[in-house]
């Protein structure tokens, strides 16, 4: 028959062996909850209202004194920089012989809802850091800040420059305006007063919802396609259910902290003005005097490298490093490309500035 | 697209007459009825006027929420229209193989993507987003002060009285943190 519809059988047997995994994928797959995000043990050395300091257990000596401290985003949680042995962006450090502190902004809740920016540089980044140098009797620590929490270690740097030895910004938000991804797009449009003053806290589903539009068909079609083609093969599943947890775990973000977020660092961008208020004083990127890493990623969607690089060329800083990596956001902190090239560099360049 | 003006005249009417009515209730009935002024029908007849005057309001916004919402989807609908148009002339291009299907697949991901991405990252859908947030945060408003009319009715703390408190402990937990890093530093002798 002309008409005949023509399938390659290989079409036909593929289609039958996708749907074979979907049914028996329960049986091969662990449920994502009961898969622990916890990798490398830590005690937990300070804590302050929900925040934790978390103290990582080294499974090498400490070489070097000065300690790192860790101020992870406030979206999601800091699992992702610890989230697979081999991906380990925690594990890496210590093994080049380095003291790693994080701190975990824990879940906040409506009583939370007017914690400030203020709050959180010069209350709970600056108890945390006068903790590790009262611990490690030292004057000075390094300071590592990932996507918001690059912002928030930028600003506690440049309040608290005698505090810090060494400033690493990891895809920090500093210029909002510039920013060219979806996010800046919608941050750019939001009633930000209204929305804080009618629901307070800003809603994790809400951030679900605008991740779901940065990549709508690779993150929402294809990755789980993909996922379900591979439901053999143990190591793709780990690492997909592991990421996948992190991805829909994320804490509220308090009203007036998300408030003075959107407005200052999106809307007006008086951050990199040197024009923004916190505590009642200004802050100005001049005033980070010591060496800082920046570390932005080209494929980053959800803080272009536009809104995190300006910061390079803002600070006061004689020894200052760009680094531009061919990866994404998450790529960037914890995947193989990240052990094999970010990491070492940031290590070589932490080793020169941190004393014996 | 803004609510229409002959719309808009009546329930302006409406409202009008609403608040007309309830006020002359209220003050021809309110000197005998303080009677019952520790139950909760008094505070509540007292408070009706709000209710009706949210409710109305809360209209208004939705019909700018439906605007918006449709608005909305229409932006989604015509993108993906724009972008299967793409693909159904790009597709018969490639061999209808299991060594092509990838390509395919990949192709159909790259030009949704693509055209998805430019609409989510363009002025007019940040601006109607914007908009709809807004209206859709006005209707949580006016339920919220709704509810709050009849909580202060049943004298049950409302969203303002928490949010009083939130802002109360708020500055005690800085005042605890200050006292204790102060502390901290006489300690250490600093």
């Amino acid at each position: 028959m002309e008409n005949e519809l023509k399938i390659d059988p290989k079409i036909v047997s593929e289609f039958f062996k996708f749907n074979k995994n979907i049914i028996e994928a329960p049986k091969m797959v662990p449920a994502p909850d009961e898969i622990n995000l916890e990798m490398t043990p830590y005690d937990v050395a300070y804590t302050e209202d929900k925040v934790r300091l978390l103290h990582f257990n080294s499974p090498t000596q400490k070489q070097h004194k000065i300690p790192i401290v860790i101020a992870y985003a406030l979206i999601n949680r800091y699992h992702i920089l610890d989230i697979h042995p081999q991906k380990s962006w925690v594990r890496n450090i210590l093994t080049q012989g380095f003291d790693v502190y994080m701190i975990d902004w824990g879940t906040p809740t409506k009583i939370d809802k007017y914690l400030s920016f203020d709050d959180y540089v010069n209350g709970y980044i600056d108890n945390c850091v006068d903790f590790v140098r009262n611990e490690a009797s030292v004057e000075k620590v390094s300071l590592q800040g990932y996507c918001t929490g690059g912002t928030l270690a930028t600003v506690y740097a440049a309040l608290h420059p005698n505090k810090i030895k060494n400033l690493i910004a990891t895809a920090p938000v500093i210029d909002g305006k510039r920013d060219t991804t979806v996010v800046g797009n919608l941050a750019k449009h939001v009633d930000v007063n209204k929305m804080v003053e009618t629901i307070g806290n800003m809603p994790p589903e809400f951030m679900y919802y605008v991740f779901s539009v940065l990549k709508p068909f690779e993150q929402g079609i294809e990755k789980y396609i993909n996922f379900f083609r591979n439901v053999e093969d143990k190591n793709y599943v780990d690492n997909f259910l592991r990421i996948e947890k992190w991805l829909n775990e994320t804490p509220p973000i308090p009203g007036e902290l998300f408030k003075q977020w959107i407005r200052d660092i999106y809307q007006d961008s008086v951050l990199i003005q040197n024009n923004m208020y916190v505590g009642g004083k200004i802050v100005s990127l001049r005033n980070i005097t010591m060496p800082i890493f920046t570390q932005v990623a080209v494929g980053d969607h959800l803080v272009s490298p536009e809104c995190s690089m300006p910061l390079h060329y803002a600070v006061g800083s004689e020894d200052k490093t760009l680094r531009i990596y061919p990866t994404g956001h998450v790529g960037m902190i914890a995947s193989s490309f990240s052990q094999k090239v970010v990491l070492p560099e940031l290590g070589q360049w932490l080793k020169e500035r941190s004393e014996k | 697209m803004t609510v229409e003006p002959d719309y808009k005249k009546s329930l302006e009417y409406y409202k009008h007459l609403s608040l007309f009515w309830t006020d002359i209730v209220y003050l021809m009935a309110s000197k005998p009825a303080a009677l019952t002024s520790a139950g909760p029908m008094r505070k509540f007849a007292m408070q009706a006027k709000k209710l009706a005057t949210e409710m109305i309001e809360a209209n208004e916004d939705l019909t700018e929420f439906n605007t918006r919402l449709a608005e909305y989807y229409k932006q989604l609908s015509d993108t993906w229209i724009e972008a299967q148009k793409k693909v159904n002339k790009k597709i018969p291009e490639i061999p209808q193989d299991m060594e092509n299907l990838e390509a395919s697949k990949r192709v159909w991901i790259d030009i949704f993507e693509n055209d998805f991405t430019q609409l989510f990252d363009s002025q007019k859908f940040g601006e109607n987003f914007g908009k709809l947030i807004s209206s859709e945060l006005e209707l949580s408003k006016h339920w919220n002060n709704m509810l709050s009319t009849l909580l202060e009715t049943a004298n049950v703390p409302t969203k303002n009285d928490l949010d009083d408190v939130y802002k109360e402990l708020h500055s005690l937990r800085k005042r605890v943190s200050k006292l204790e890093k102060s502390e901290r530093g006489v300690n250490d002798g600093k």
